[in-house]
Formats: C-alpha cells, structure tokens, sequence
C-alpha cells in the first residue's frame, strides 16, 4: 500500500536530463528532496521488479466491486458498495464503539498467548530434560491434543460462563498443544555434537542449558509461536461467534443474523487486518531472535 | 607428558582400536596419520575424556584421566561453533568456568583471536566466516584456557590447498608461540611432515598403530628438499607395509 501510494503521489518525472532546469525553484527543491528521500530509487525499483503486477489483482477486484454496485449487477444485501462499507466502519467506530471489541478480542488472544507459550514451553522443555516428566506428561497430552478446541467451548463455557476468562482457557489450550510437543521435539534434536562441545568446555548443565539448549530451539518455538497465535486467532472469531457478548467475533455473527453485510465485512477486513498485524508483530520480534540466522539477514553490522 | 598405554575401544564386536599406544613430550608436534576408519577421532576423543570406555591406561603428567579437562584442548574436525553466538562469544565460552577476572578474561580472548588472525571479526557470527576462518575460530577456542595439550582432529582437512598451507604456518607460529603440546590427527603425510617432530603410524581392521616416525628435519622446513622428499618416502612405506594383503589406498599417492 506504502509503495503503491508513493507511486500515484509521485510526479511523473526523471527521465529527461534537462527536464529539471525547466522546473521552478520549488519543484527543483521538491526533486532534490525526492532524490535525497529515495524516493526515485524505490521507484524504479517499484517497476523494475515489477511490483507493481501484485497490485493488479487486488485493484481489479476493488474495480469490479465498485462496478458491481454502480450498475446494480448484485443486490446490496448480499455485497454493499464499498462506499457503505467504509460508511459502516466509520459508524461502528464512533456510535457503537467498534475499538472496545477488537481490544476485547485482542486481549483474549495477548492472554492466552502469554499462558499458552509459558506452560508449554515451560512444560516442553522439563519434559526435554526429564525423561520421567515427558512421561508423565506426554500421554495425556497426545490424547488430549485428538479433541479439537472447537469441541472444548461448550463444556468449558458450562463452567466459566460467556466471558473471557473460558475463551482465554481455551485458546491458550490451543496454543499449548504445538508449543509443549514441537519444545520437546526441538529439545531431543539439539545437535549432539554441541552437548559433546559443551562437555569439552566444562560447561554445568546450567551453563549448558542457558548457553546451548535454549538459543538451539528458539527457531522451533518462533515458528511454532507465529503458526499457533494464527490458528488461535481464528479461534477467537468463532469462540466468540459461538458464546460472546463482544469482540469481533461476536460482532460479524451478530451482523450475519441481522443481514447488515456493510458491518460483516468490516469485521471481515478488520479480523484480517489484526491478524495480519499479530503475525507481522511475531515475525518482527523472530527476526530479532534468530539474527545469528543468514536467511535473516544475519552477518554482522 | 601425555602417555597411552595399551589403549582398547570396542563398540560392540567392532575394535576400533587395539592396544595403541603413544607418548607426546612437553610441548612436543605429534602427528597421526592413518586410512579413513583406523580409530583417530576414537583415539583423540578418549585422550579428551569424552569417552571413558576403554582398556588401557591414558595418563597426563603421571594422572589416570578422568572425564574432559580444560587442560586439554580439542579442535573437532568440524568448526562446530554455536551459530548463536557471535565469534567473541564463541571464544569466550571457554573461559566461562575459568578462575579469572572480567578483564583477564576480555585480554586473553582477544589475544587469542588476534593470534589466529580474527581480530576484526569479534562481531561476526559463524554464518558470515568462511570454512578456514571459522577453523581458525575454533583452534582460538580451544586455546585460550592455555591447555597443556591441544588436541586437533583434522583441522585443515576440508579446507583448499591454499588455505591449508597458510593455516600450517599459522599452527607452527601458534604451536611456537604457545608452547603447547599438539596432536595433530592428519589425512595428509605432506602435513604430517611439514609440522610435526614425531609421526604416528595407524592402520585399521582393528585400528593400531604400525609405526612411529621420528621427524628430525631443520626448521623452518622446505617442502621441495630432498630430505623433506625422503622422510615423506618413509611414511608412505609405514602406511603401506602394513597394507600388503589391501591394495594400496589411493588416497595417499599425493
Ligand atoms: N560411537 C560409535 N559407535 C560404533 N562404532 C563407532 C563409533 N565411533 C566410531 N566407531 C567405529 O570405529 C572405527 C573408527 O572410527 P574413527 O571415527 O575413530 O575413525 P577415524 O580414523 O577418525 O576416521 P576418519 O579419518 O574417517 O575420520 C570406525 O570403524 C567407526 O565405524
Ligand atoms: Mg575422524
């Protein structure tokens, strides 16, 4: 959208070498900062590498949407003008206070995270270093992990009620799962090779943890974190389509009920907008993490 | 003084090695040289005291070994440094337990890169050295808790021809510079020749040693002399006398 933007705002220029003289002194300011910004680096950049072929798509569907309501092709129940639908977000945002159920939904989804990384790497990684511990535990959780956490809402609503407190058991459950067995997994596949290293170097099994064991499965938990928080998210939508009194889930069923499409696909976008934004939050803080990693543009600097 | 006595290692019904026996002077250059599967890396790994599942007797200055020890310093025959950390760092590990001060620690680590020709690269993680730099870090991890004796299990084994020569030198600088005691596990008779004062002979099927072979060429030592030429001669005759019955193990006709 950035580069897109950019595109459109930029004056069509750079091509003629004395096209600049021309220009009065703001415009040859404006173009000194232009260059100095980069901007014409982008810009070529932008259509060298054909960029611009991601954008066609998108903006051909936007198109047809807009034509499809200009001329009357489909009934506005079923698809709105897009024009409706901004229409929509901008009532939802100031008379039925739009922000307080994305914050309730995203609270759901930062609780459950919180918990379910804790247990399960925690878990996982006693597990990793305890042969009784995974016994003890992993049966049960390889059972457990059969019944989807669609299927535990009920019972767990039955006993904690419609608020956030089983929404948040549920989807911590959830992210638990992948998180306790890929910790144990990472955990039994650091290389042998560097527990011998660690044994050469004298290092105490703290030493060996903290130096070795614990960097060796941040790439495992990193993946596991960004795949599960994206399962759970779609989790949230339906926990609380299911049981809720708020959050977006409860919002684009609530609007299906009522046939109001302009608000279901505000809740449509928004839902794709936040999720898109928790991964671009955990991709941010793996990039950090695994620097050390060259496909993360490691190196040094 | 480093001292194997009559040193066996099963694996099961395998004898990986039978009955070896070695001694490396302070500070002395021994090299072992021997086919692929002769029980090097078996060896060395008992002389570290990364296995213990042996008979025989291994002593150090007179005391039995037991388990690994700071004193002696192993160079695997990977780099096998934690991409996680930084080459600094991954020098610094090794002085994680040692009985220094913060800023002894800081002086001794990079001297120690200085020496293998790092500094520069304190930064870097693994991912971003090149094979013979990332060797050269390992050969600085290994020294800078100045073990006694410093164990290299074909260091420069994967590393050009260019490479490999120029990180001879630098072993011998190091070696001089240190005074540590080396053993050096080698593919390469040339190598074996051109560092060591002594060359220990292995063959497999069981792994023994058939020959030891005292180096006692002038320093510095010049590849095209004669001398260098015949003691070469030498080796190759040790590696192969025991061979008869095998074909003759191209490997070695460099
Ligand atoms: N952990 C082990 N379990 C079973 N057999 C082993 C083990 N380690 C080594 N061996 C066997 O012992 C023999 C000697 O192995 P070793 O690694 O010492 O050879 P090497 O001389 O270092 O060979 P290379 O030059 O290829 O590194 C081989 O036959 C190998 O299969
Ligand atoms: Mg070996």
């Amino acid at each position: 959208m950035n580069t897109l933007s950019s595109v459109l705002a930029a004056p069509p220029l750079g091509e003629a070498g004395g096209r600049p003289q021309t220009l009065p002194r703001s415009g040859q300011t404006l173009l000194r900062w232009l260059a100095g910004s980069g901007a014409f680096a982008a810009l070529r950049r932008y259509f060298a590498q054909r960029r611009y072929i991601g954008a066609i798509l998108p903006l051909a569907i936007l198109g047809l949407w807009q034509a499809s309501s200009s001329f009357g092709w489909i009934e506005p129940v079923f698809l709105p003008a897009p024009k409706k639908v901004v229409e929509a977000f901008w009532y939802m945002l100031t008379k039925q206070d739009l922000l307080k159920d994305v914050w309730a939904s995203v609270f759901i989804i930062a609780q459950a995270f919180i918990y379910g990384t804790l247990l399960g790497v925690g878990l996982g990684f006693a597990a990793g270093l305890s042969k009784p511990v995974e016994l003890f535990f992993s049966g049960t959780i390889n059972t457990l992990r059969h019944i989807p956490s669609v299927a535990w809402i009920p019972l767990i609503v039955v006993w904690l009620g419609l608020g956030a407190p089983a929404k948040i058991v549920v989807l911590a459950k959830s992210i638990f799962i992948p998180m306790f067995l890929n910790t144990l997994q990472a955990i039994r596949g650091v290389d042998q090779n560097f527990i011998e290293l660690a044994q050469a170097l004298k290092l105490s099994r703290r030493q060996l943890i903290r130096r070795v064991v614990f960097p060796a499965i941040v790439p495992v938990v990193m993946v596991t974190l960004r795949y599960s928080v994206g399962l759970a998210w779609a989790l949230v939508v339906i926990a609380e389509g299911i049981s809720g009194l708020e959050g977006l889930g409860f919002l684009i069923f609530r609007a299906q009920n009522l046939l109001m499409t302009d608000q279901l696909l505000v809740c449509m976008v928004l839902i794709g907008l936040v999720g898109f934004g928790l991964d671009r939050l955990l991709f941010l803080m793996q990039r950090r993490l695994l620097r050390w990693q060259r496909s993360f543009g490691g190196g040094y600097a | 003084m480093l001292e194997v006595r009559g040193v066996t290692r099963r694996f099961d019904n395998l004898v990986a090695l039978h009955d070896a026996s070695l001694s490396v002077g302070e500070g002395e250059f021994v090299a072992i040289v021997g086919a692929s599967g002769c029980g090097k890396t078996t060896l060395l790994r008992l002389i570290a005291g990364l296995d213990s599942d042996y008979e025989g007797e291994i002593a150090l200055d007179g005391q039995r070994i037991v388990g690994t020890s700071l004193e002696r310093g192993i160079v695997f025959q990977e780099p096998r440094l934690l991409p996680w950390l930084t080459l600094w760092d991954n020098v610094a590990i090794a002085l994680e337990n040692a009985p220094l001060s913060a800023a002894a620690k800081k002086e001794a680590i990079a001297a120690q890169i200085a020496l293998v020709g790092l500094s520069g690269f304190e930064r870097a993680y693994p991912s971003a050295l090149s094979g013979g730099m990332a060797q050269r870090a390992a050969i600085a991890r290994a020294l800078v808790g100045h073990p006694s004796i410093l164990l290299l299990d074909e260091p420069l084994g994967a590393l050009d021809a260019i490479t490999r020569m120029r990180l001879q030198e630098e072993l011998l600088r190091i070696w001089r510079h240190e005074g540590v005691s080396m053993i050096l596990v080698t593919h390469d008779v040339e190598e074996a020749v051109f560092l060591s004062q002594k060359i220990v002979v292995m063959d497999t099927h069981p792994g023994h040693v058939t020959a030891t072979v005292p180096v006692d060429l002038p320093t510095p030592r010049d590849r095209a002399s004669p001398a260098f030429s015949a003691l070469k001669g030498r080796v190759f005759e040790a590696l192969h006398d025991n061979a008869a019955v095998k074909p003759p193990e191209v490997e070695y006709l460099i």
